[in-house]
């Protein structure tokens, strides 16, 4: 059977993070998951506390920490480090992640010509985050034929002042549509086709030097300004059409995240993807794990069903990241008992009758958000209302974990690469290398 | 504007109105109808779906049956684009009676619904999914029903013949001068504006909101709402309509409707057709009572619950027809100069949409004699307009279609219904200002399995697009603002949506609730949106958490 130092349950920001930390290390591990993780859902930024009404994500983090149960409360003084680490391990893969812990938060517009509060961003959205001069122009650039990004509801939104909020925006809003070359009889182009066009040197030129005079001849480019183009600029070789873009466009270009498959968020599966492979860790999508193997407190063994067969790997620790409800660790039965779907841990979570609230757009966010597994310090599974580990070589990291509300307190990318760093920083010195014997015993769960 | 005084005006813009209207014109009166919300937003675009064969009535109620199989045969003929031919099956689980089995076929002949007994085994064959212990089975021509073409269809013939229909207009006062009515007002629910209307004669078409009609003319009609909660499911796990062979009851009947399965019904009193919930107990009742039929029913998405009201009515008395024959229980004309001494209003409850035709007809008749018209009824003659393919329904056809086309044509705006961009011009030329939702009845988008969650911001950025362009799509009226309404058509229809999902989120769907609200919270940022009207939302506190 083969044997790796870790199984990491989760192909997301959470489940990845902890993989490259343990194989650079010097650690062997293997990655299951049953596909793509939020990643390829949301925008490509790095939340890690902007909620309303603080300035900064440093602000945001103590106030998160000082929530009882909040992951944030484990979690707050490993956040620089971590991400710190996390930039430097992105960026040799050509993915550029501005800001920091004291970057203020700002409005930046959104494909809806909306709003979202945000700090650290992707080379390519940060510089819709730059103050405002009151006399700059945003112009709101389309592609005629993409239908995921209409320029004049955005622009017509964003002209109202209430949607910037407190802080700065432009002073003036337009917007273009541009024919690029040879999408005129492409119908139904989305968002993952357009940016592998972007990737192509020669058409990617055409279509810059197109997006250049639509703006030019809408009298965009006069004055300062900055372009918001739908996030499409290339996947492969981003930074190449990044740079070529700040090139060969009149006025500084950001890119806009957009409904799913978001580009942006590919973007960083993949450099992650990458660096994993760097450090010699293997990876597995369409591997859903249907078993784990359990001894006494200790996970020995992981099954999955990737293939026909079942196909086991022993092991020495799991690292949980199975994402929330949203992910597909948590499963919300019709009779309201939510369970953990890869160890049936205990869940905590309100009583069904409490789950959503009849609003959906009740500022609190529904309480079933909060949903997750409770842990110790060291991110080890507990037993509800107790200190008490229930696996001595599991953790539990990323959305899985209970407290947060990812989408009120824009606290989820953090909480996800904080607690995989922090998960494998925990595994690597303390966890001596098992001895693994025959598997004994095949996990039922129940541990309520 | 309407030209010229109006014979009649019509409250209520569901089948039954529509049909009534359709009627009168063809009768030569000179007609408006008025409904509150969007044409077919009320029971008519609530219900089952089901094209009755009335075989579900004919132990109970065999004069009901009887009227649904004659109107079965009439739709069949004046409305075939509306009706997906799939056939219908009672089957006898072991849960079912065996006398009620064994005198069934004797009640069908006896209510001229024509049904046959079947091989079980021929049944599963066909139909898989089944309960493979089910004991009897029989073949009746239950079909699929779409209303919103219906209603639309009818609408064109009557304003072929120079009527009037106009959606979100609701009736806010009558003005009575003792045993007649002068004048209607109506608001414009989307600008506010008030219009007198001087009227001839009002006919309220409804519904379970009869009774809200009748109060502002004066008049007394207790109505008894019932409401009925239906589950639609991802998929068809049945082609054919399937019922239970019992005495009627919840959660036993399936009927496949476009990409869709709709799971029925329940029955509950309400108070007000306009306030009521689903509640998870109803929803896991029905599931528990649909396994009977198909044991993996609880392990199928359920995409969303909704529910429509009965226009439940007793009166006490015998109901009559015009020509004094007994008429069904299941529906009934009100004359209120005879009942309640006002001499033009009379009033339409009840009944089903497969009888829509029948119960005009039956109105008009009473409305002709009191004004002296003598033109007959011509509703079952002629095919209605749009209606003429020759035959009926086929699920395939927008497949079939999206492949042949090209050009414009080809660009999908929702991917789960095959809205083309096409379809939606021409849907926003011919209804604009609409809602999503209107857009959503008349073309199906956003009620595929996503549920709107990828293609209902597309519709609020092309209708932006139209305006900016000018292209024939004006902002609305009353100068509100382009943003500010494609805000309201956003979140409104985000609120419809989540309404839907609440009673029903577990599983995959509320993982994919999830998503979708990641999407729309997380990435579009919808929260910094200005806040739009207040929703109406009664009853019981939202639960929060206190932090
Ligand atoms: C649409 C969307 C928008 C969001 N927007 C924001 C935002 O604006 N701000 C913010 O702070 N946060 C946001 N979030 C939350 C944030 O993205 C997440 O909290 C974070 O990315 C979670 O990462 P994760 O690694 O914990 O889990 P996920 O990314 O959910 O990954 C879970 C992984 O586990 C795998 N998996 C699940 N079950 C099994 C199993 N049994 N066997 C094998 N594999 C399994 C899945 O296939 C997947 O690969 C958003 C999330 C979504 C979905
Ligand atoms: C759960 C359920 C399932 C059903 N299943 C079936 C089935 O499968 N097959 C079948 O044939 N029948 C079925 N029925 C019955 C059928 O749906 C109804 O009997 C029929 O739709 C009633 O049509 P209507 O036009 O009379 O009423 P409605 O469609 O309710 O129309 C009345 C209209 O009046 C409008 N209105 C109210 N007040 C005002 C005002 N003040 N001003 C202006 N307009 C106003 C309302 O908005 C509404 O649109 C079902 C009913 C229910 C509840």
């Amino acid at each position: 059977m083969i044997h790796a130092d870790v199984v990491v349950v989760g192909a997301g920001l959470s489940g990845l993070t902890a993989a490259i930390a343990l194989a650079e290390a010097g650690a062997t591990v293997q990655v299951f998951a049953t596909g793509h993780a939020a990643t390829h859902w949301s925008g490509g930024g790095l939340d890690i506390a902007g909620l309303p009404g603080v300035a900064t994500p440093r602000a945001g983090l103590e106030r998160l920490s000082r929530i009882a149960g909040h992951p944030c409360a484990i979690l707050a003084a490993d956040v620089p480090a971590a991400l710190a680490w996390l930039q430097a391990t992105v960026s040799p893969e050509g993915l550029t992640y501005l800001g920091d812990l004291d970057t203020p938060i700002q409005a930046v517009p959104t494909a809806i010509g909306g709003t979202r509060r945000a700090a650290i961003l992707p080379a390519a959205q940060a510089s819709a985050h730059n103050a405002w001069a009151p006399d700059e122009r945003l112009v709101i650039c389309g592609l005629a034929g993409f239908k995921d990004f209409w320029p004049a509801a955005i622009a017509t939104s964003l002209r109202r002042p209430e949607v910037w909020g407190e802080g700065g925006r432009p002073g003036r809003v337009d917007a273009v549509t541009v024919e690029l070359p040879g999408l005129a009889e492409r119908h139904n182009l989305d968002a993952l086709v357009l940016a592998r066009r972007f990737d192509e040197p020669a058409w990617r030129d055409a279509a810059l030097d197109a997006i250049a005079r639509a703006v030019d001849a809408g009298g965009g480019a006069r004055g300062p300004g900055r372009i918001a183009l739908p996030a499409v600029l290339g996947l492969d070789d981003h930074a190449t059409v990044l740079e070529a873009a700040r090139r060969r466009l009149p006025l500084e270009p950001f890119e806009v995240p957009l409904v799913p498959p978001s580009v942006p968020g590919v973007r960083l599966f993949q450099a992650l993807r990458a660096a994993l492979r760097r450090n010699g860790g293997r990876i597995q999508l369409g591997a859903a794990v249907i078993r784990v193997d359990v001894e006494r407190d200790r996970v020995v063994a992981v099954a999955t069903a990737a293939a026909v067969r079942e196909f086991r790997v022993r092991t020495d620790a799991l690292v949980l990241a199975t994402g929330g409800i949203a992910g597909g660790g948590l499963i919300a039965h019709a009779d309201g008992r939510i369970e953990e779907s890869v160890l049936d841990l205990p869940v905590d979570a309100p009583s069904v009758e409490h789950w959503l609230n009849r609003d959906p757009f009740e500022p609190a966010g529904h309480p079933l958000e909060a949903a997750g597994l409770r842990t110790d310090d060291e991110l080890r599974p507990v037993r509800l209302g107790s200190h008490e580990a229930l696996f001595e070589n599991v953790r539990i990291v990323g959305s899985l974990l209970a407290g947060q509300r990812y989408l009120r307190e824009r606290c989820g990318d953090g909480v996800a690469f904080t607690s995989g760093w922090r998960a494998a920083a925990s595994l690597r010195p303390t966890e001596p290398v098992a001895l693994v014997g025959p598997a004994s015993g095949r996990h039922e769960g129940g541990h309520r | 504007m309407m030209p010229g005084p109006i014979d009649v005006l019509v409250i209520g813009g569901g089948a039954t109105g529509a049909g009534l209207l359709r009627d009168l014109a063809r009768r030569g009166l000179h007609c408006l109808l008025v409904e509150k919300s969007d044409m077919g937003a009320g029971t008519s675009g609530r219900y089952h779906g089901l094209l009755h064969s009335g075989a579900r009535y004919v132990a109970k109620d065999p004069l009901a049956a009887r009227e649904c199989m004659m109107e079965n045969r009439v739709l069949r003929r004046i409305a075939p684009g509306c009706i997906e031919d799939t056939a219908g099956y009672f089957v006898a689980t072991p849960d079912d009676p065996d006398d009620y089995a064994d005198a069934f076929l004797a009640a069908c002949s006896a209510s001229d619904v024509p049904a046959e007994e079947v091989p079980v085994a021929q049944l599963l064959q066909r139909e898989p999914a089944l309960n493979r212990a089910i004991r009897r089975a029989f073949r009746v021509p239950d079909a699929a029903l779409e209303p919103w073409q219906l209603i639309h269809a009818n609408l064109a013939d009557a304003r072929a013949r120079g009527s009037a229909a106009w959606a979100y207009h609701r009736v806010v006062a009558i003005e009575r001068l003792d045993g007649h009515l002068l004048s209607v007002n109506v608001v414009d629910v989307r600008t506010g504006s008030v219009t007198r209307l001087a009227v001839g004669f009002i006919v309220a078409a409804a519904g379970a909101w009869a009774g809200q009609i009748a109060a502002l003319a004066g008049v007394d009609l207790a109505m008894s709402p019932g409401k009925g909660t239906m589950l639609i499911y991802d998929q068809r796990m049945t082609d054919t309509v399937i019922n239970r062979c019992h005495q009627p009851g919840d959660g036993d009947i399936m009927v496949p409707l476009h990409t869709v399965a709709i799971l029925g019904t329940t029955e509950i009193h309400v108070d007000d057709p306009d306030d009521y919930e689903i509640t998870r107990e109803e929803v896991a009742g029905l599931v528990a009572e649909g396994a009977k039929l198909f044991p993996d029913l609880p392990r199928m998405r359920i995409l969303r619950a909704y529910a429509g009201v009965r226009p439940l009515y007793q009166e006490t008395g015998t109901p009559t027809g015009d020509d004094g024959r007994a008429i069904s229980r299941a529906h009934a004309v009100i004359d209120h100069g005879a009942r309640d001494g006002v001499d033009n209003l009379v009033s339409i409850v009840g009944g089903k949409v497969t009888t829509y035709r029948l119960m005009a007809e039956q109105t008009a008749n009473v409305v002709s004699r009191k004004l002296g018209v003598s033109e007959p009824c011509t509703t079952a003659d002629d095919i209605l307009p749009g209606q003429e393919l020759g035959h009926t329904y086929w699920l395939g056809h927008r497949l079939a279609e999206h492949e042949q086309a090209g050009g414009g044509d080809a660009d999908l705006v929702c991917e789960c219904e095959f809205v083309t961009r096409s379809m939606l011009d021409g849907f926003l030329d011919a209804n604009w200002p609409c809602s999503l939702d209107d857009v959503r009845r008349g073309t199906r988008l956003g009620m595929g399995p996503c549920q709107g969650g990828f293609c209902a911001f597309r519709v609020a950025g092309i209708v932006a697009e139209r305006i900016a362009n000018g292209d024939g799509t004006p902002a609305a009226e009353g100068g509100q603002d382009t943003a500010a309404l494609v805000d309201q058509a956003l979140t409104d229809f985000i609120r419809e949506r989540f309404k839907g999902s609440r009673p029903i989120a577990s599983g995959r769907q509320l993982q994919e609730l999830w998503m979708v609200s990641g999407i729309y919270s997380g990435v579009l940022g919808i929260d910094s949106l200005p806040p739009a009207q207040p929703p109406h939302l009664e009853g019981e506190e939202s639960s929060r958490d206190p932090r």
